[in-house]
C-alpha cells in the first residue's frame, strides 16, 4: 500500500502465517500479520518472547518462507524467487546484525567482513578497499586482523555491523542487536544504528523485547501470539548525541 | 563466489580440523600408497620379465624326454645356456642320438646344442664345492645360450678339457677368486677356465664329451635337453608343429599322449607375465579396499563436518551465500583430503614401491625371488591416476555431505547450536 507520499513500501507483510509442525500439532508462529515498511524508516519489532518477533524478521531476511500469505521486498514476492536469487537479493538489499553476533570464529575480523563481498562476487581490490573503510566507519581500523576471540563483545558486534554495511544494503534488520552487550556498549551500538537511519538513510528494522530500546525507533509494530496489534509512530524518540 | 576464494574456504576447514583432517587423510594414504606399491612392483616385474624374453631369446625351442608337467615357473633357463636341472625322471624315456637325427631332418632349425646336466664335486687350492656341471655341443652352444661373456670367452668347436664359468664360481663361490686360465678339479679331472660369464649363477660349462665322463650316471648319446635355435622366429609355431609331428612319429606316439616335452622360451615368457599379470591385479584389488575404507573416512569426516558447520553454514547463506557456494566449499574441501591423500600416498607407495621387492625376494622367494633386484618403476600413468583417483574418491565420499550442507535452511542452520 502507497504511504501519504505515494511511495511503494520497501517491505510489505500481507496476511503472512508461519506455521511450525511440532509433531501432530501445528503451531502458528504468525497469524495474519500485515505490515508495510517504508525506506528510510527505523522501525522496532516489539512484543513478548514468543510473540513471533523473531519469525517476522526471518521472513523479512527471505531467510524463511511463510506458510500462507505474501512477503515483499523491494517489489519481489520471496515465495517465487528462486534459492539463487533469494541469496543475490539477500546479500544485496538485507544486512543481519545478531544478538550473538554470529562472525564466523576462524576468521579475522577483516576476513568476516569481507564475506558477503565474496558472494556477490565483487573485484577483490574494491572488496579490500570497501572492508577496511568500513571497518574503519566503526572504529575498528586497529583491530581488522583480529580474530573474533580476540576481540570483546562490543568489538564484535561492531564487526557484525560492518559486515551488515559492507555491500551497502538499503535494509538493516538487527535482531536483539543489544541483548548480550552491557548498556554502555548496547546506547553505542543504538547510536551507531540511528546515525545509519539519520545519516545514510538506511531503513532500519530491530527486532526487540525491550521497550526502553524501542524507543530509539521512530516507528513500533506490536506483536502478540502472532499478531500484529498495534503499529504506532513513536513521538518521542531518544537521539543519541554520539556520533 | 570465485573459485580461489572457495579453495581458501576449503583449505581453511581443512587447518582448523587438523587432527581429524589428518587421521582422514591417513587413510587415503594408506589405501594409495598400498595400490601404488602394488602397481609399480607388478610394472616392475612384468618390465622384468620383458627383459628376460628378450635375454632368452624368443627363437629357441626346448626339448626334455617325459610328458609336460605344467609349471608356470619351472626351472627356465636363467643363468646359463639352458636345461640346468635334470628334466626326464622317467630313466626308460630318454633323448638320444636317433631323435637328434630326427631334428636334423626338419627345416626352418638353424642350430641344436645337445646338454646334459648334473651335480659334481669341485676343488680349487685345497677347497671343495659342489656346483651345477652342464656338458654342451661345445660348436653350437655359444651361438644358442643367451649367456654373456664377462672375461674370456666361449666354448668352441674341437675344445676340450676346458670350461666356462659362471660368475660365481669366479667370485665368490671359494674363498679366492677364481681368474681365467687357472685350473679347476672337477671330479678326478682338470679343467682350465677360458671364460667367465656375465652372470651370478654357479653353473660350470664343459664340451658334453667332457660331461659324460664326470657325470657318470649318464649314458653316452642320451640327452637331458636339446635347446633347438629356429631360422624364423615368426615361423616358430609352425617348426615347432613340424617338430613335433616327426618326434611323435619317430616314438611312435603319433595320436597318443607324448613322451617329450617342446616348448618355446617365448610361450612360457608370456604364461609367466600372464601369471603376474592376474596376481598383480588381485592384490591390487585387495588395496582398492583400504582406499574404499578411506573414502569411508571420508564421507564420516565431511559428515561431521557440515555438522559441526551448520551454524557458519547459515551465517554464510544470511550474507548471501547461494547453494551452489556451499555446495562447492564442502566438494573441494572433501576433494582436497583426497588430493593431500593422494600426493602423500603416492611418496608412501613410492618408498613401499622399493622395499618390497626386496623384502619379497628375502623372505624365500616364490615367483617374486628373481624380482630382487632393479629399481622400482612408478610410472606417470601410475601417478596420474593415483592423485586422480584419490581426488574423485574425496569428491564422491563428500557429495552427499556437501548436498546436505548446501540444501539446509538459513533459518534452521543460524538456529543450530
Amino acid at each position: 500500500m502507497k504511504d501519504n507520499n505515494n511511495r511503494l513500501p520497501l517491505v510489505s507483510l500481507n496476511d503472512v502465517w508461519k506455521i511450525y509442525r511440532m509433531g501432530e500439532v501445528d503451531v502458528p508462529a504468525l497469524r495474519g500479520a500485515t505490515v508495510d515498511i517504508y525506506k528510510g524508516e527505523f522501525v522496532a519489532i516489539i512484543g513478548q518472547s514468543g510473540s513471533g518477533k523473531s519469525t517476522m524478521m526471518n521472513m523479512v531476511g527471505c531467510l524463511d518462507m511463510p506458510s500462507r500469505g505474501t512477503v515483499m521486498l523491494k517489489s519481489h514476492d520471496i515465495s517465487k524467487l528462486s534459492e539463487s536469487d533469494l541469496s543475490t537479493l539477500r546479500g544485496k538489499a538485507v544486512g543481519f546484525i545478531f544478538q550473538q553476533y554470529n562472525l564466523i570464529q576462524n576468521m579475522t575480523a577483516f576476513e568476516n567482513v569481507m564475506l558477503p563481498l565474496e558472494f556477490l562476487e565483487i573485484d577483490e581490490h574494491e572488496a579490500q578497499a570497501k572492508a577496511r573503510k568500513v571497518l574503519e566507519s566503526v572504529g575498528l581500523h586497529d583491530k581488522m586482523y583480529h580474530l573474533p576471540s580476540q576481540l570483546s563483545g562490543g568489538q564484535q558486534q561492531r564487526v557484525s555491523i560492518a559486515r551488515s554495511l559492507v555491500t551497502d544494503p538499503e535494509i538493516i534488520l538487527a535482531d536483539e542487536p543489544t541483548g548480550a552487550l552491557d548498556s554502555v556498549t548496547g546506547r553505542e551500538v543504538l547510536s551507531t544504528l540511528q546515525t545509519l537511519w539519520k545519516k545514510e538513510g538506511k531503513t532500519i528494522i530491530m527486532v526487540t523485547h525491550d521497550l526502553n530500546l524501542a524507543r530509539y525507533a521512530q516507528k513500533h509494530v506490536e506483536l502478540k501470539d502472532g499478531k500484529v496489534v498495534d503499529i504506532r509512530e513513536n513521538n518521542n524518540i531518544i537521539y543519541s548525541d554520539k556520533r | 563466489m570465485r573459485l580461489n576464494k572457495i579453495i581458501r574456504h576449503a583449505l581453511n576447514m581443512v587447518l582448523h580440523a587438523k587432527l581429524r583432517s589428518w587421521l582422514t587423510i591417513l587413510g587415503i594414504v594408506i589405501g594409495v600408497g598400498a595400490v601404488i606399491s602394488i602397481v609399480s612392483l607388478g610394472e616392475t616385474m612384468q618390465k622384468q620379465i620383458s627383459s628376460q624374453l628378450g635375454d632368452l631369446g624368443g627363437d629357441l625351442l626346448t626339448l626334455r624326454a617325459g610328458a609336460s608337467r605344467a609349471s608356470f615357473f619351472g626351472p627356465g633357463r636363467e643363468g646359463g645356456g639352458g636345461g640346468a636341472s635334470a628334466v626326464s625322471t622317467e630313466d626308460e624315456i630318454v633323448l638320444d642320438k636317433t631323435d637328434l637325427q630326427v631334428l636334423k631332418s626338419v627345416s626352418g632349425i638353424k642350430s641344436i646344442d645337445t646338454q646334459i646336466s648334473g651335480q659334481a664335486d669341485i676343488y680349487y687350492v685345497a677347497e671343495k664345492g659342489s656346483a651345477s656341471v652342464v656338458g654342451v655341443e661345445e660348436a653350437t652352444w655359444a651361438t644358442v645360450t643367451t649367456s654373456k661373456i664377462a672375461e674370456g670367452r666361449m666354448l668352441g668347436p674341437a675344445d676340450t678339457n676346458v670350461i666356462v664359468v659362471g660368475g660365481r664360481i669366479a667370485d665368490g663361490f671359494f674363498s679366492r677368486q677364481v681368474g681365467l686360465n687357472q685350473l679347476i678339479t672337477i671330479e678326478d679331472r682338470l679343467f682350465r677356465i677360458v671364460g667367465i660369464l656375465d652372470d651370478t649363477s654357479s653353473s660350470i660349462y664343459m664340451p658334453i664329451d667332457s660331461a659324460y665322463a664326470i657325470l657318470e650316471d649318464k649314458d653316452k648319446d642320451e640327452f637331458d635337453t636339446i635347446i633347438i635355435q629356429v631360422k624364423d622366429e615368426d615361423a616358430i609355431n609352425s617348426t615347432m608343429a613340424s617338430i613335433e609331428y616327426k618326434l611323435a612319429q619317430k616314438r611312435h606316439v603319433l595320436g597318443k599322449k607324448y613322451d617329450f616335452t617342446l616348448t618355446s622360451n617365448k610361450a612360457v615368457q608370456a604364461q609367466r607375465s600372464e601369471m603376474m599379470g592376474s596376481m598383480t591385479t588381485f592384490l591390487t584389488a585387495i588395496a582398492a579396499v583400504a582406499l574404499l575404507v578411506g573414502a569411508v573416512g571420508i564421507a564420516n569426516t565431511m559428515f561431521t563436518s557440515v555438522l559441526e558447520k551448520t551454524k557458519e553454514i547459515g551465517i554464510m547463506k544470511a550474507i548471501g551465500a547461494r547453494n551452489s557456494d556451499i555446495l562447492k566449499i564442502f566438494l573441494i574441501h572433501a576433494a582436497l583430503i583426497g588430493l593431500i591423500g593422494g600426493i602423500l600416498g603416492l611418496a608412501l607407495g613410492y618408498i613401499l614401491s622399493g622395499i618390497l621387492p626386496s623384502l619379497m625376494s628375502s623372505s624365500g622367494g616364490g615367483p617374486f625371488s628373481r624380482f630382487g633386484s632393479g629399481d622400482a618403476i612408478i610410472s606417470l600413468n601410475s601417478v596420474v591416476l593415483a592423485i586422480g583417483i584419490s581426488v574423485i574418491i574425496g569428491i564422491v565420499a563428500g557429495t552427499i555431505p556437501a548436498v546436505q550442507a548446501s540444501k539446509l535452511k538459513p533459518v534452521d542452520a543460524l538456529r543450530y547450536e
